[in-house]
């Protein structure tokens, strides 16, 4: 389990009558990856999982693992291990047994079954509870339990969709850390399905973001985060402050929008959208809340905006100001608290400043709903 | 509004209490009559107390050869209908929507349709078939077992088929697409996973389509040829002459089906409880004090009171006798039955001297409910049953008896009573 | 399409579950329960002929069997076959009476189980509900014979207490009749309205006595409209029941009138007269039909709803 074995999407298509779900997907996922699908719910991450799987045929298209075409090959036959949502452990079976299933089905004996299952038990740290029936555990134990019923089987990639969504988030956040941890211990390909764009950047190595059936963009969390690849990406993941508006003027990485209502703004366009934007084009430009701040200046430049405070919110970290700008565009601002005390009381005015670097000018394009 | 209410009150209790009266008495009804010394069927007026409609049942050669008929049938009814049930339930989840009202419309059909109607298709489309294949009337398929099989799983299997579909409604079929994913195949899948969760549904299948299959008439009346099941020989028998050896069966059956639904009833409760408790049922029970068994537990209660009183009635016809009895009351009878007998006799002699031909006219009418044909002379209604106290259904019974100065010795029911072990046998059920 | 959809089949139940789905319900579906059916229609088509005659020349497809129904034996003095058709229309009004009377029996029963707090009561009289069910139908005839018979308890009581003189012929004037087959099917009464009633949520009926609406009112426009469902399919599974109820009638009826089922038993037990017999049943089989989809426009329910 050194290498581990890479996952291939070529041009897959899976319609359902009319209803496409998946648009032409082209994946490749290296061996010994954690590589998250991250989108909001009815994307269709759901459906290329199941696809992965075995569970359905792509219309069109094929899907490789390990370099092998699986065209007609049944989840059974498939190298794959898929912890189900709900996790779907077999709630009359007790825990050990629901571990050694996999050996079950292959005909090992009791004796045999009973010591694997011991194994993994003391790996997801519940040794001696393989007697007790799965209804008799908690909600992470009953976690644990499904990823060490997946891996009993030896699988060549695991699957997981959404599996930590049913618990809560203090349990959420030691989970993903865990997860994590496991995947570095058996070195097989992780493939995540998530709407939580925190658990897909904490523990990918890779990231694919869906929306509605396409793939907007994959890369790792960061590369996400700084440079989104659409309008799309940029309002989904993390939280951004948008200006719509055409360009104004255009170099390769540099555009200056000018905005409906808020004035001539500049910012650097992400390599994967450079030569997307051209003059005169719709535009938008997103700048995120942790990126403004505020400046004495009055002078007139295309990184500042002029607005009035609404309110402001105290989070002990930092503080959250919530504004208006010109003709009642909203604005977020977050400042970190460094000690110093800067409430800012409603009504204020306050000019706005950004470094031109930390805002991205993308194609105008949908947004996220969220 | 507060007499409003008590009124409501004290109406629904009354209704309620109406309603059961005609839910349970006739049953009770049936089954006291069973005890009851008159070869009619009857529960007043009570006479002695006899046990032995019992024995009367026990050597009745065709129930039991119905009783055997009924078993053979419905083992193999319950294992048709539960297969083709099952098939049909998880046919109708993953068969394509367009499809699934048409399908369901077609297994739910057999419900509804008239049970005659099945039995006679089924009757009528094996015969073509033997035709057909230019087999002989006594083949296979003329087979009464066969084919009362083949009905009775017809409609049966519809009811088994909703049994799984409610049980299904609240399987995830994510557990067997776990298993399919740990390698299983698509058997082992069903067998290890999906089976096992439909086990306690395939259980009340299994007993509702025998207890089905146990009183089918309607379908069964075309089908049995040679091998008449039990509810086609009570029927016979309750058509044509009625002893109250049929209310012991009766009985029987209505102890039997009390005993197991409560049985079943104190299970239930006992699990309600035990999740209630939020401990798992073995470890309830195991903790269980006798006591504790009865708590919140009506049914338990009902069950033991049940048990014991069967058990002293049983023990209690070990050494009851019921001739000495039996012997006052006839005497008390006989005299009773002479005393009337003259008095029709003067009452006949003195309108035979008004008008002659207005005699039979008396006795004519109301007295052919009874299956016997009606008698046209008037000394034939003097021992018809429902002008005589009901003393015997046949016409040679209540002229033996009275004849024979040894009372009930050449009885027929009495030669089988032999000896008070045996007689334990048969009020056992 | 058909080919792809009988892959997807197989891919998703694997090729024995499949086959073994597929065998079993086309076994039933279409050897149980379809084929017979046309046979017995075929069948009614049919002369009357001994077995050497079938298939023979005589063997003809004919419609006097139904004619037989509608205007009797040839040289029937009368227009229509007065008797077969005064039973038939006797039936279904005597089924129609059963089943009114068993609505209006079971609804109270219904909506009292149905809204009452499930407590060990209730579990209780449910059980008292079942238990007359899982007796023998034959016994349950046997068991109204002895109370409705001269000397049954009710002419008993009655005489005891002076209220007549001579014993009444419950069987003759169809009383029993009755009485049993409402009694009969009370369970296939009650079960279905009970299960409509019990998901009724009880603050609807609350809040309309909060707005000082009557017994009467919620009733009808509350309880009965949700219930529907259940009515109906009660109503149906009733009425198709005593319809084709034979063991009652032939127990309990009275020696002169005839339940339908009764006259064809005698067709297929007495007269071996099969495609007569068939032509009767048939015709038992359209009418039963007719009436369950008409029920189900008139009330619109599904069929889904039936046998819930």
């Amino acid at each position: 389990m050194s290498e581990g074995v890479g996952v291939d999407l070529q041009d897959v298509w899976i319609k359902f009558g009319e209803f496409v779900a998946v648009r032409q997907a082209n994946v490749n996922i290296k061996g010994g990856e954690f590589f998250s699908f991250l989108g909001p719910s009815g994307c269709g991450k759901t459906t290329i999982l199941r696809a992965v799987s075995g569970f359905l045929e792509p219309s069109d298209g094929k899907i490789l693992i390990g370099g092998n075409d699986m065209a007609g090959f049944g989840p059974n036959e498939r190298p794959t291990a898929l912890i189900f949502q709900n996790l779907a452990l077999f709630p009359l079976m007790k825990v050990w047994e629901n571990i050694a299933f996999s050996l079950e089905v292959k005909g090992a004996s009791a004796s045999e079954r009973r010591k694997r299952a011991d194994e993994l038990l003391d790996m997801i740290a519940l040794t001696g509870q393989g007697d007790k029936l799965p209804s008799e555990l908690s909600g992470g134990q009953r976690q644990r339990v499904a990823i060490a019923r997946a891996l009993c089987a030896e699988p060549d990639v695991l699957l997981l969709d959404e599996p930590l969504s049913a618990l809560d988030l203090k349990l959420r956040q030691h989970m993903r850390t865990e997860l994590r941890e496991i995947q570095k211990r058996v070195g097989i390909t992780f493939i995540y399905i998530t709407h939580d764009q925190g658990e897909a950047l904490t523990m990918s190595d890779s990231v694919a973001v869906m929306k509605a059936g396409i793939i907007d963009q994959i890369a790792d969390g960061k590369s996400i985060y700084d440079d989104p690849a659409t309008a799309f990406v940029a309002s989904f993941v993390g939280e951004n402050n948008v200006f719509r508006g055409t360009v104004k003027k255009v170099t390769k990485d540099m555009a200056v929008i000018s905005t409906n209502r808020t004035g001539d703004l500049r910012a650097r366009i992400p390599a994967s959208a450079q030569t997307k934007l051209s003059l005169g084009d719709q535009a938008m430009l997103f700048i995120r809340p942790e990126a403004l701040d505020v400046t004495e200046s009055k002078n007139k430049s295309d990184t500042r905006i002029k607005a009035k405070v609404h309110h402001s919110e105290f989070e002990g970290q930092g503080y959250n100001v919530f504004l208006e700008g010109s003709e009642g565009k909203e604005i977020k601002m977050s400042l970190t608290n460094r000690g110093e005390t800067r409430m800012y009381d409603s009504g204020m005015e306050l000019t706005l400043h950004y470094d031109a670097n930390q805002a991205v000018a993308l194609p105008a394009g949908e947004l996220a709903s969220e | 509004m507060k007499t409003d209410s008590l009124l409501i009150r004290i109406g629904l209790a009354f209704y309620l209490l109406l309603f059961f009266t005609y839910l349970l008495g006739p049953l009770v009804l049936m089954s006291i009559t069973a005890f009851n010394s008159p070869s009619f069927p009857q529960a007043t007026p009570w006479e002695v107390l006899t046990f032995e409609w019992f024995r009367v049942l026990y050597n009745d050669a065709r129930i039991i050869n119905g009783i055997k008929n009924s078993f053979i049938v419905g083992f193999f009814t319950v294992i048709l209908s539960v297969i083709m049930g099952l098939a049909g339930a998880l046919m109708l989840t993953q068969i394509w929507p367009k499809m699934r009202a048409t399908f369901y419309t077609i297994i739910i059909a057999p419900i509804l349709i008239p049970g005659v109607v099945l039995g006679i298709s089924t009757l009528v489309f094996w015969d073509r078939i033997n035709v057909m294949l230019g087999l002989s009337n006594d083949s296979f398929l003329h087979n009464g077992i066969l084919l009362t099989v083949l009905g009775q799983s017809t409609f049966i299997a519809s009811y088994c088929m909703l049994v799984f579909v409610a049980r299904l409604q609240r399987y995830d079929t994510g557990l067997t697409e776990a298993a399919l994913d740990l390698g299983a195949t698509h058997t082992q899948a069903f067998r290890k996973i999906q089976l096992p969760f439909l086990a306690p549904a395939i259980g009340s299948a299994a007993v509702l389509a025998f207890l089905a299959s146990f009183e089918n008439y309607n379908t069964t009346t075309f089908t049995f040829g040679k091998y008449p099941t039990l509810t086609i020989e009570l029927a016979q028998k309750v058509r044509y002459g009625i002893n109250p050896s049929i209310s012991s069966l009766a009985f029987i059956i209505v102890v039997l089906t009390v005993f197991f639904a409560l049985a079943h009833e104190v299970r239930n409760r006992r699990a309600q409880l035990a999740i209630a408790n939020g401990a798992p049922v073995g470890a309830v029970s195991a903790g269980f004090k006798l006591p504790k068994v009865f708590a919140g537990n009506p049914a338990a209660i009902i069950l033991a009171l049940f048990v014991t009183v069967s058990i002293s009635l049983i023990a209690f016809a070990q050494f009851y006798d019921p001739e000495p009895a039996k012997a006052v009351l006839l005497k008390k009878k006989r005299a009773e039955q002479q005393k009337r007998i003259d008095a029709l006799q003067k009452r006949l002699k003195e309108k035979r001297l008004q008008k002659i031909f207005k005699g039979p006219d008396i006795f004519g009418d109301g007295s052919s409910k009874v299956p016997q044909p009606p008698s046209k002379t008037p000394f034939g209604n003097v021992f018809d049953p429902g002008n005589l106290n009901k003393v015997a259904p046949g016409k040679e019974k209540p002229a033996a008896k009275p004849a024979s100065p040894f009372g009930n010795v050449f009885d027929p029911g009495n030669l089988n009573k032999v000896a008070p072990e045996e007689k334990g046998k048969t009020t056992k059920p | 399409m058909g080919n792809g959809l009988l892959k997807d089949f197989f891919k998703r139940n694997g090729t024995v579950m499949g086959w073994f789905l597929i065998i079993a319900v086309t076994f039933w579906v279409v050897v149980l329960i379809i084929l017979p059916q046309i046979s017995m229609f075929d069948f009614s088509f049919r002369n009357h002929l001994p077995p050497p005659e079938m298939g023979g020349p005589k063997d003809v497809y004919t419609l006097k069997n139904y004619k037989y129904l509608i205007f009797g034996a040839e040289g029937n003095p009368d227009a229509y076959n007065k008797t077969d058709l005064a039973v038939f229309g006797k039936t279904l009004l005597a089924a129609a009476f059963v089943t009114i009377l068993d609505l209006v029996l079971c609804y109270p029963i219904a909506y009292y189980l149905g809204q009452s707090r499930g407590g060990g009561l209730t579990r209780v009289l449910v059980l008292f509900l079942i238990i007359p069910y899982w007796i023998n139908e034959i016994l349950r005839a046997f068991a109204f014979r002895i109370i409705f018979g001269d000397s049954g308890v009710i002419n008993e009581m009655m005489m005891f207490l002076g209220l007549i003189d001579s014993p009444i012929d419950f069987i003759r004037e169809n009383v029993a009749l009755y009485a049993g087959l409402g009694y009969a099917y009370i369970l296939l009464m009650i079960f279905p309205m009970y299960n409509v009633i019990e998901s009724l949520d009880r603050n609807q009926i609350e809040a309309a006595r909060d707005m000082g609406a009557s017994w009467v009112k919620i009733h009808r426009r509350i309880v009965i409209p949700y219930a529907k469902p259940g009515i109906s399919s009660g109503c149906t599974m009733v009425f198709m029941l005593s319809a084709g109820a034979l063991a009652a009638p032939q127990i309990l009826g009275g020696p002169s009138s005839l339940w339908f089922t009764q006259i064809i038993y005698q067709w297929f037990n007495q007269g071996g007269n099969w495609p007569q017999g068939s032509a009767f049943a048939a015709v038992l089989l359209a009418t039963c039909i007719f009436i369950v989809l008409a029920v189900m426009r008139i009330f619109k329910v599904n069929m889904g709803d039936i046998g819930k």
